[in-house]
């Protein structure tokens, strides 16, 4: 019984995924079984279609940029939160990870709202970019305040007990010590950031990302196998950065001489 | 000259005031031990030596030089952590050479030279490429020990460093520190809970309570003399009889009456007080032995057996409260039986009256 729930659960789960690349290679236009033959057209279009381009290097320069900007903050913050002790830090901690919580559809209109009718900015990948930070930071935090709760304060005490500066110690001690996490924290973001949809669509303005762009190609039939293609492609780049991420953690673990529990793999 | 000298050291944390008035002095070569409780200041007043913790009060001065504000990094002391704090990413050798790093007189060469060096004095010779993960409690404590040595600091501070090892590797670094320190001839300044390793070790110990210094003496003396009730009880075993003093003569319960100048304590005052004195100095008498000096009577009321030696609980006539004595075993003599009468040989000279 157990059994039969859990394969069935894995096919409700993983099926839908294994059809992209059945009909990305399929060369019928209709997304439907029979298959009608073997083709590579699909990714040939991928490789022409300049919209696609430019929204992919939008949404990767998007994505790098709140990677890198959501994991400083999330250094501070849980520097801040694991080592010292100041007024009001549970309350400054929870307004930091609300939005983890707060339904994107909000902090997407909220913003809108902010940056046109108050500022009356235009709409541009910075704004998208500034909302991004602002739901990614709270996923840093929260991965190196594990990194940062795991380290001996002993140890930053013994490298200026040794003649290191605050400045030093931080880059010959700290730093090592919580790399994993900063580059489990940077992929976690960039990943987040470049599926990232309501915010995006509501946020673009004329550039648009790579979600908000396939959602344009929806609307019209013909481009769903070109979907599919696109699609397979980037399952494969998830589950590229799924492997390094882990690696990255539990080669991490072994270096700290620690014992590895839990993770995603 | 003393090379560390606090004054009026206070501390406070928010409303707690965790050092009351540290006055010390302590020497070049000197090993020192900081003996108490937990919660006592101990490791506070180790901070405040080493610079991790600023002084609410007070002057710290470390070789004539004023340190109070001096950060730790600056300061010619050095420290090894009660968790060793070895830095993970690191090999054994880049540990200990970790603060040779902005030493600009010295060339790779004689940095590698001066780590070899500091391994070996550990005894961790041809450990110096290992990964520091994998090392054993001991050998981390023993690598962070060359890693602050390396520097040759004035003064080496240590924080309760054998507490996290087995009794038998404990004994066993309790021997090798005493060997280093004078090696090296630097003052080493010990914290420690543990008063058997303050014993061993030190040179001088200060025993502390509540943010101060109790007591601060020789290790026999500091056994041998306690100046309170509290600190005999924390170093070794006490036993403690209820007393009376008048005129210069002391009542003693289960001892009897005692002139005040054969004890060895200061004057005291006349009324209620309290006679102590350690397991080791009275005497059960076996049958057939006797005694020149003074005996007091009483039942045996409780044996444990060491092996080499034996506890006795004695109830002396007259007395609620059962003293412990420990006897060496000899050979062919039988251990006597819970409810034996027992005579116990004393001598006024071991007695400690307390005010």
């Amino acid at each position: 019984m157990l059994r039969t729930y859990v394969i069935a659960f894995l096919i409700f789960l993983y099926a839908p995924i294994t059809l992209l690349p059945v009909f990305a290679f399929n060369s019928g236009t209709v997304i439907a079984f029979p298959l009608d033959g073997f083709t590579l057209e699909w990714f040939a279009a991928l490789r022409t279609n300049r919209e696609l381009h430019s929204a992919l290097a939008n949404s990767l320069t998007v994505a790098g940029t709140t990677a890198v900007i959501s994991v400083l903050l999330g250094l501070m913050a849980a520097r801040a939160n694991v080592r010292y002790r100041f007024p009001a830090k549970a309350a400054a901690m929870g307004l930091v990870m609300i939005p983890l919580v707060l339904p994107e559809i909000i902090v997407a209109t909220s913003l809108l709202v902010v940056v046109v009718q108050f500022f009356g900015w235009s709409l541009s990948l910075v704004t998208v970019v500034a909302a991004h930070v602002l739901i990614c930071t709270p996923f840093a935090v929260a991965i190196l305040n594990a990194s940062f709760q795991s380290l001996d304060p002993a140890l930053e005490e013994a490298a200026i007990d040794l003649g290191e500066t605050r400045a030093s110690t931080f880059r010959l001690v700290t730093l090592p010590l919580v790399m994993p996490g900063i580059i489990a924290s940077l992929l976690i973001c960039f990943t987040i950031s470049l599926d990232e949809f309501i915010i995006a669509f509501f946020l673009t303005g004329s550039d648009t990302t790579l979600p908000v762009y396939i959602w344009s190609l929806l609307r019209f039939p013909k481009q769903l196998p070109i979907i599919m293609a696109l699609g397979t492609l980037l399952v494969l780049a998830s589950i590229l950065i799924l492997t390094l991420a882990e690696w990255n953690r539990r080669r991490g673990i072994a270096r700290a001489g620690g014992s590895d529990s839990g993770g995603f793999l | 000259m003393s090379l560390i000298s606090l004054r009026g050291i206070e501390k406070y944390y928010g409303t707690y005031h965790a050092l009351r008035g540290i006055d010390l002095d302590i020497g070049a070569g000197e090993f020192f031990s900081l003996l108490g409780p937990s919660g006592c200041g101990k490791t506070t007043l180790l901070r405040v030596i080493a610079g991790f913790e600023g002084v609410s009060e007070g002057t710290v001065t470390i070789s004539d030089r004023d340190m109070t504000r001096v950060p730790p990094n600056k300061r010619p002391t050095n420290m090894v952590f009660q968790s060793y704090a070895i830095f993970p990413h690191l090999t054994v050798a880049q540990n200990v050479a970790f603060g040779l790093r902005r030493r600009s007189d010295l060339n790779r060469q004689a940095k590698d030279t001066l780590v070899e060096e500091a391994l070996d004095m550990v005894g961790l010779g041809g450990f110096g490429a290992r990964a520091s993960t994998a090392l054993s409690g001991g050998q981390r404590q023993r690598v962070a020990l060359a890693r602050a040595l390396v520097l040759r600091p004035k003064v080496l501070l240590l924080d309760e460093p054998l507490s996290a090892l087995d009794k038998k590797m404990r004994e066993q670094m309790q021997v090798e520190l005493i060997r280093l320190q004078r090696q090296v001839g630097i003052t080493f300044i010990l914290v420690t809970h543990d008063q058997e390793e303050a014993l061993v070790m030190s040179d001088r110990i200060a025993v502390m309570f509540d943010g101060k210094i109790a007591q601060l003496a020789e290790a026999e003396a500091l056994y041998r003399r306690p100046v309170s009730r509290r600190v005999a009880e924390f170093i070794g075993v006490m036993n403690f009889l209820p007393a009376t003093v008048a005129d210069g003569v002391v009542d003693a319960q289960g001892l009897g009456k005692i002139v005040v100048e054969d004890l060895q304590s200061e004057a005291t005052t006349d009324g209620e007080t309290m006679v102590g004195f350690r397991p080791e100095t009275a005497t059960l008498l076996f049958p057939g032995q006797d005694s020149e000096g003074r005996v007091a009577r009483g039942t045996v009321s409780e044996v444990v057996y060491y092996g080499d030696m034996t506890y006795y609980d004695v109830r002396l006539d007259g007395c609620e409260r059962p003293v412990r004595i420990s006897m060496r075993n000899v050979f062919g003599r039988p251990v006597l039986d819970i409810g034996a009468e027992a005579r116990l040989a004393w001598s006024p000279g071991a007695l400690t009256l307390f005010r």
